[in-house]
């Protein structure tokens, strides 16, 4: 079960405002499903190994540089003279 | 024939292609399609009715000049609203992305144009692809053209529901957890979910990476056949997509097919609807009247199949939509009066309900002192399923049960419980957990509901799944399209 106060934890680190509504419903629901997952709990996974995908170095994507397009400022409802104008970082 | 827009895609491309008609016909038909149950179905987010008119003079063009105009020349496709589209809104069906206008194509949509389909429209879906019946988008429910008050499925219900329509001849959907198959299902079309690396998701916004496969939803198995040749095969731009390409289209209509070995799940058509296990046992006979072996088996780790694949999607869902700032594109909202993570949450919080909560349970299950129980547990398990399906493709060729354990329901029936919604992706979400292809196949109606059969075969084993359905096909008529 998730309590309020780790609902409202969740919140932050999703960085999602919730409302106290939000909180009330989000509760119940968000506790019916854990308690469903919960049930991987009684699997004995202890000798269980993981698959990774393999993909061969030399098959990755290069590493390239993209030259920037300012045709896509304007399309930012930020946008102001040129430049995309961003909250204040404190 | 009465109409133009009843044609499959390689109908009408023979038509266009032998002067029967023209594309710029076919398409007009194809909008007045659109304009006259569009109202109805609401299967689209955006239409593309000038640029798809221009292209398919060109295709036209093409035609009588006798250049080579490609395999799905004039073909209508409507793609889903994930997949990105040079120029053309690619909203995810959230409000986050209302009016994000991609600046290049999707590998698949590359593909389809280069081979002549025409764009004709972006489908609805899940608010990003999250949701099995469509309610979840941020522009409204589609709605099932066998029943206009019940759901098509999802998240990609309009794709399914524009071709069960005649909306469009053929649509693309992506499938994270049964999203090309439930709707295909519910429509009574065919949804196929290809091998994971076999299809590039260069381009298609990200949900669950290691989950998700764009997949194509037809009236025909010949149809699904068609779009895949044109849109499989590794791609540089997708360091996971590794199947190679080559001159020899990958998979084909045969005219005569060998019988095969079965296997049905028991874990998966106990507990279903009755009317859907009955519909699959007589699909099921007709294979054995094929000379076809059929055997029940069970498979331990499917129980966990379930809260495996939501724990992993919604860890996965957690990450990918953290990139979500509103900065370069969102809501119009200023920036004045708010520091950076007040702002972020601000406006993070105008994502749907369903998106939230994925969001908050994805943090919670990789959250210090939970990533072990959860996700790792979760992860362990996908090997073990994965390795389980795998040794059983080893004495069978295909294993089959029913595409959704329960017949197409009423819009808002079950809204309110989303856990409800999850344990009907009980089925489906095998498939993606082991990278596997599967496709669902029209199977029969139950009060005039469809029913799919689900047919499931190894990594990159795509024609075995044709074959078998392409025999189902031949041998069960059952209707694609309602009147509406």
């Amino acid at each position: 079960m998730v309590s309020k106060d780790e609902l409202r934890h969740l919140g932050w680190i999703s960085r999602i405002n919730l409302s106290e509504e939000e909180i009330e419903t989000f509760h119940h629901q968000l506790g019916d499903t854990i308690k469903y997952i919960d049930v991987l709990e009684t699997f004995d996974s202890e000798n269980l190994t993981l698959d990774y995908l393999e993909v061969e170095f030399s098959n990755l994507r290069e590493d390239k540089t993209i030259e920037f397009t300012r045709d896509l400022i304007p399309k930012s409802s930020l946008a102001q003279e040129g430049y995309v104008k961003g909250p204040k970082m404190i | 024939m009465s109409n133009l827009y009843d044609l499959g895609a390689l109908e009408a491309h023979r038509g266009i292609n032998q002067g029967d008609f023209t594309a710029e016909e076919y398409v007009w038909s194809i909008i007045e399609r659109i304009e006259r149950v569009e109202g109805k179905v609401h299967a689209f987010i955006t239409l593309n009715k000038e640029n798809a008119l221009n292209d398919a003079r060109e295709i036209d063009k093409k035609i009588r000049t006798k250049e080579d105009a490609g395999s799905l020349a004039g073909v209508t496709v409507g793609i889903k609203d994930n997949i990105s589209t040079h120029g053309l809104k690619t909203t995810c069906a959230s409000k986050m992305l209302e009016n994000y206008v991609p600046p290049y194509d999707a590998t698949v949509v590359e593909r389809l144009k280069n081979h002549g389909a025409i764009v004709i429209g972006k489908l609805n879906l899940d608010e990003f692809g999250m949701g099995s019946t469509t309610e979840y988008s941020r522009y409204g429910p589609t709605h099932n053209p066998w029943n206009l008050d019940y759901v098509p499925g999802g998240s990609s219900g309009g794709s399914g529901a524009a071709v069960s329509s005649r909306e469009c001849a053929i649509s693309l959907g992506s499938d994270t957890g049964g999203s090309v198959r439930c709707p295909a299902s519910f429509c009574s079309v065919v949804g196929l979910k290809p091998t994971y690396g076999s299809v590039s998701r260069f381009g298609l916004i990200s949900y669950a990476n290691s989950l998700e496969q764009i997949g194509p939803i037809c009236r025909t198995v010949e149809d699904v056949v068609t779009v895949m040749n044109a849109i499989s095969g590794h791609d540089p731009n997708d360091n996971t997509c590794f199947l190679l390409r080559s001159n020899v289209p990958y998979l084909h209509i045969k005219k005569d097919t060998a019988p095969s070995s079965i296997a049905i799940v028991k874990e998966l058509i106990d507990g279903c609807d009755p009317a859907v296990s009955r519909t699959i046992y007589s699909a099921l006979d007709k294979f054995k009247e094929f000379g076809w072996e059929s055997t029940e088996i069970s498979l331990k780790s499917v129980n966990y199949a379930l809260p495996s694949y939501y724990t992993i999607a919604m860890a996965e869902a957690s990450s990918n939509l953290a990139r979500y700032d509103n900065i370069r594109y969102g809501f119009s909202l200023p920036v004045e009066g708010f520091e950076w993570n007040t702002y972020i949450s601000n406006v993070r919080s105008n994502f749907g309900e369903e998106v939230k909560r994925r969001i908050l349970i994805g943090s919670y299950v990789l959250s210090s002192g939970y990533y072990s129980k959860y996700y790792l547990k979760a992860r362990q398990l996908r090997s073990l399923l994965r390795q389980e399906l795998l040794s059983n493709f080893g004495k069978y060729d295909l294993l089959v049960g029913p595409t959704m354990p329960v017949l197409p329901f009423r819009i808002g029936e079950k809204i309110d419980d989303p856990l409800k919604m999850y344990l009907m992706d009980v089925d489906t979400v095998l498939a993606n957990l082991a990278g596997i292809p599967a496709i669902s196949i029209p199977a029969g109606h139950s009060n005039g509901l469809p029913i799919g059969l689900q047919l499931m075969a190894g990594p990159f084993q795509e024609q075995k799944l044709i074959d078998a359905a392409s025999l189902l096909e031949n041998a069960i008529d059952i209707a694609r399209s309602p009147e509406i």
